[in-house]
């Protein structure tokens, strides 16, 4: 209340400011008088009343000065003044706020950019209720890493624990949406509590019932914002229609409100799941069992529950199931993830590091505008001694000067807004690879709020030390013209730390980019272990009726290769369940014989290529011994598969495995003979080693597989074929859907891409910083050779030899670079480590990056510092002692 | 000491001033005379010290201030007392108080 009305009073004074002066005078003045009139009763003239008033009470404008500095209100009008008078000062010399503006903008654009990367990745909050509160539930495998569970598990988890309000579970859904042109969609399917678990109302319709989740009564779905914009033309009586998806009736629910996106299964190139159906499961189906390990839990842990807690009560638990069902578990526990971990962990750590990188840029920048200031502050001595003599305080004249660079700040950081308003559009289209919600990344107020606040700091940090070496000055010493830059010992230690500090932090920053470029090159001659080029893919399904009889399946994709196969421009062709490094992830258990172990869960587990003879050939894996499988291993004849290399050697070490025979799936299942083993490819990512893999002719796996990628090698460019492929896959059957049409090297490629997208930007981090720093030690050589232009003149008429001039010359900057590159050899040697998940076969210590960073770093320092000391070189002693 | 006009102790102007117009709106040099005469002479109070606090005062809200002519029929601002003013006097007062004893007490006995 009293504050309200004290700003009510300090803002009277502002704005009313003429008629809160001609009242104070009138009040002022009438105690005066009044004084004068007492002392006048007592026989004194008027004079000398008026006199002795004011020795006893102060004079009037003294007064005035006191009580109108007192309230808060003159602390703001002097600083407006101080605005005032610095916008005023750099208008006065453009060049100088050009070139800081632009330093400034520099680096507070980029800061801007990566905060509003994190900001819209990392910092807004999740789109769940009290997303604190949830976690992912896995089953701890055997060797610690979290896995999947079964649904007979999850049943149990549900009933017993009392730590969580919810748990829900889900596994991915792609279904065929047969509404205009058909349309792979990217779905889950979750239990009927799903939603309620995460705190998701629909926006319109009603949530999934219980009663839903079963295998009898499971045809609902719920849509997503943007798919029933896109699809159904926003229609609001869409809740209760029939929609049909793989050749069924799906009733929709209802759809979810837009600002919900999900972030469940982010695969880049897969994207985002729009749509939801019930799991629908029943303990008594085959894929329900504890050992079907194909769901994920998510749970929300009740108020009050910790989550070390709530470890606890699971861990206890799973070890009573372990005993009750000792066959199907090798469990030693549970992993309780909290969501947010979940899904932004992984990109948490690049984020962080990449704005840790740009930091530094701001840092640089930052010195660099700090020396500039101290150049100008030499050129300004004068000015500040005659403030000085005039009665300003030194805080008064470090605020002014604060002031000035809060403005160039402002200024820097409203030029530095305008590249980051794009930012997001150019990540995006850069491919910043698999960081989640990069869509969702915009400019807002958290953004602004960071910009403004990095303006004001850089300004007052960047002016903090000039002032106060100005504000110090002495103004006899100032005002005396022809005595210049008094003080300059000071002045050029701070400039020489500045260097110092600018030469440490780009070395940093180049040696973090070299790391990671040395690691993008090792990778990139990593061969995946097939030949990606000229090699087109795509996706097709055969979904309907007419396919639930598996032949139809099998001549399906045999006609269909058939047709691609006689396409001109087209080498060879074939199709497989998935293909490497395009994110699938379809893992096989099978058991050797005669090594069956007695719990099965022990068993090893391999990727399954489902294929069509002719795969190895198109995808160019060598065959490294046996046969490949041809069009004769139909589905009648004895059934065979190739093994990778890895396999073989991990399976039969030291033995021939032609002619061994495995089961794949459950131990009741036939026996498949080994005929060929393969080359190894990389699945995962190259990166990663590969793992064991087994490729099993389409025609004979006993589910034939109705989801088929086709790889096609042409004679030259994979666009070229693409229409004609996608034709002729058509013209067999046109209602089937084509989707992810990409050559393979784009899947490669993208498998990359998280990397050059960190090396990119802290390359271009570590350039920015380069050149500032180059652009000091220019300043810093040139500055002080044109302070000795007169010493370097007598040195030259002495006879001094050019060549151990320009060594003096080049002594000062070289110091200050050899200084920069220790500290920041040793700042490299402390920091590289938290680069060392985002590195490939590259120490974060690594020799050669070291060491030639730090060379190219001192070549191009030299060639800034001999610039200057050249001209000095040109320098004519007659002139030079002219000089002053 | 005593011929000397002597300094207030400190922050205790606000609390005299509200005391002086408790009795009575009043503009300020009367109040500054009413001080003076109050504390028989030992307080001499100078201009800028007492504006500033009536302008602290009033932004507190603890005094309002109106124009009204005087006696000699001059212009000037009187002040008068607000209630939360009244009320800040009484418990300032009563601090004052006690504050004035637990220190005599201290200066007796050492």
């Amino acid at each position: 209340m009293s504050l309200l009305r004290n700003m009510a009073g300090g803002l009277r004074s502002l704005f009313r400011k003429e008629r809160v002066r001609r009242e104070l005078d009138e009040e002022l003045n009438g105690f005066l008088e009044m004084a004068a009139e007492e002392k006048m009763k007592e026989g004194m003239n008027r004079k000398d009343a008026l006199r002795a008033v004011r020795l006893e009470r102060g004079s009037l404008e003294v007064t005035k000065e006191v009580v109108r500095s007192a309230g808060w209100e003159t602390f703001v009008e002097t600083c407006w003044q101080d605005l005032r008078f610095a916008l005023r000062m750099l208008r006065k010399s453009p060049g100088f706020t050009a070139v800081a503006v632009l330093t400034l903008a520099l680096g507070i654009g980029a800061n801007t950019a990566i905060f509003s990367l994190v900001n819209g990745v990392l910092l807004r909050p999740l789109p769940y209720r009290d997303p604190n509160r949830l976690t992912m539930v896995w089953e701890k495998s055997r060797d610690g890493s979290r896995e999947n569970v079964g649904y007979a598990t999850y049943l149990d988890w549900k009933s017993q624990n009392k730590s969580f309000e919810e748990i829900a579970i889900y596994s991915s859904w792609q279904p065929v949406l047969q509404v205009g042109e058909p349309e792979q969609l990217n779905g889950l399917r979750v239990t009927s509590n799903y939603f309620r678990t995460l705190g998701i109302r629909p926006e319109i319709g009603r949530d999934f019932l219980p009663e839903e989740d079963a295998p009898t009564g499971n045809k609902v779905v719920m849509l997503s914002h943007s798919l029933w914009q896109r699809k159904f033309n926003s229609d609001s009586n869409i809740v209760g229609k029939p929609i049909n998806m793989n050749a069924t009736q799906y009733i929709v629910a209802g759809v979810l409100p837009a600002r919900y996106q999900s972030l469940m299964n982010q695969d880049p190139r897969g994207g985002v799941v729009e749509i939801w159906r019930v799991l629908g499961y029943d303990v008594s189906q085959p894929w329900a069992c504890r050992t079907c390990h194909h769901l994920v839990a998510i749970g929300r842990l009740r108020d009050g529950v910790a989550i070390t807690q709530a470890n606890a009560e699971m861990d206890t638990i799973s070890a009573a199931l372990s005993k009750a069902y000792p066959k199907e578990y090798d469990d030693i526990g549970v992993i309780l993830t909290p969501i947010r971990e979940q899904l932004l962990g992984p990109a948490s750590t690049p984020l962080y590091v990449l704005l840790g990188a740009v930091s530094f840029v701001l840092l640089v920048a930052c010195a660099n505008l700090a020396n500039l200031l101290l150049s100008r502050a030499t050129d300004r001595e004068r000015e500040v001694a005659v403030r000085t003599v005039l009665g300003a305080t030194r805080g008064r004249i470090i605020r002014q000067l604060l002031a000035e660079n809060c403005v160039l700040g402002l200024l820097g950081a409203a030029a530095g807004l305008i590249p980051a308003y794009w930012t997001p559009k150019v990540l995006a289209s850069m491919g910043a690879g698999d960081l989640p919600r990069l869509d969702q990344v915009h400019l807002d107020w958290r953004v602004l709020l960071f910009t403004v606040g990095v303006a004001l700091l850089t300004g007052i940090a960047a002016g903090l030390a000039p002032g106060y070496r100005l504000s110090k000055n002495n103004m006899h010493d100032s005002l005396k013209e022809g005595l210049r830059g008094s003080g300059s010992v000071a002045s050029r230690r701070l400039r020489g730390l500045l260097i110092v500090s600018e030469v440490a932090l780009s070395l940093t920053l180049l040696i973090g980019a070299g790391l990671l470029l040395r690691s993008l090159s090792r990778l990139l001659v990593v061969s995946p272990g097939f030949d990606p080029t000229n090699v087109l893919s795509m996706q097709t399904s055969a979904l309907g009726q007419r396919f639930n009889d598996n032949a139809v399946v099998r001549q399906y994709f045999a006609d269909a290769i058939e047709r691609l196969r006689a396409l001109p421009g087209v080498q060879s062709a074939a199709a497989a369940s998935q293909i490497p490094l395009a994110g699938n992830m379809d893992k096989y258990g099978f058991h050797v014989e005669g090594k069956i172990h007695a719990n099965p869960e022990e068993d090893p587990s391999a990727e399954r290529y489902c294929i069509t003879p002719g795969f190895l050939e198109t995808m160019r894996i060598p065959l490294l011994r046996g046969r490949d499988i041809s069009r004769a291993d139909t589905a009648t004849a004895p059934q065979v598969l190739l093994i990778g290399e890895t396999t073989a050697r991990r399976m039969w070490p030291g033995e021939d495995p032609i002619g061994k025979r495995v089961k794949l799936g459950g131990v009741d299942q036939p026996w498949w003979t080994v005929v060929g083993v393969t080359g190894d490819v990389h699945h995962a990512g190259l990166e990663a080693d590969p793992d064991m893999q087994m490729y099993i002719p389409h025609q004979q796996w006993p589910f034939p597989d109705g989801l088929m990628v086709f790889v096609i090698r042409a004679a030259s460019s994979p666009a070229a074929i693409s229409s004609a492929a996608q034709q002729a896959i058509h013209s067999i059957d046109a209602t089937q859907p084509i989707s992810r049409i990409m050559p393979l090297e784009t899947y490669v490629g993208l498998s990359v891409q998280s990397r050059k997208f960190a090396l990119i930007l802290i390359g271009a981090f570590a350039t920015t910083a380069l050149t500032l720093s180059l652009v000091g030690i220019y300043g810093v050589t040139a500055y002080s050779v044109a302070q000795r232009t007169r010493e370097i003149g007598i040195r030259i008429a002495l006879g001094a030899q050019r060549g151990e001039l320009l060594r003096l010359l080049l002594r000062q900057g070289m110091l200050l670079v050899a200084c920069g590159v220790i500290a920041g050899v040793i700042a490299s040697l402390a920091l590289t480590r938290f680069l060392a998940s985002m590195l490939f076969d590259v120490q974060p210590t690594d020799l050669l990056t070291f060491g030639s960073v730090v060379l190219l770093l001192v070549a191009v320092s030299l060639a800034a510092c001999f610039l200057p000391a050249r001209r000095a070189m040109r320098v004519d002693p007659i002139v030079a002692l002219r000089y002053e | 000491m005593a011929d000397k006009p002597s300094d207030l102790v400190q922050g205790t102007l606000d609390m005299l001033i509200l005391k002086t117009l408790a009795l009575e709106p009043m503009h300020g040099y009367g109040i500054a005379v009413r001080l003076e005469q109050m504390s028989k002479g030992v307080f001499r109070l100078n201009a800028g010290s007492l504006f500033v606090a009536f302008q602290r005062l009033q932004r507190d809200g603890l005094i309002r201030s109106e124009w009204k002519a005087t006696e000699n029929s001059r212009r000037a601002k009187y002040y008068a007392l607000t209630d939360q003013g009244r009320k800040r006097l009484n418990s300032e007062t009563r601090e004052w108080g006690r504050q004035v004893a637990a220190i005599a007490r201290i200066l007796e006995t050492s």
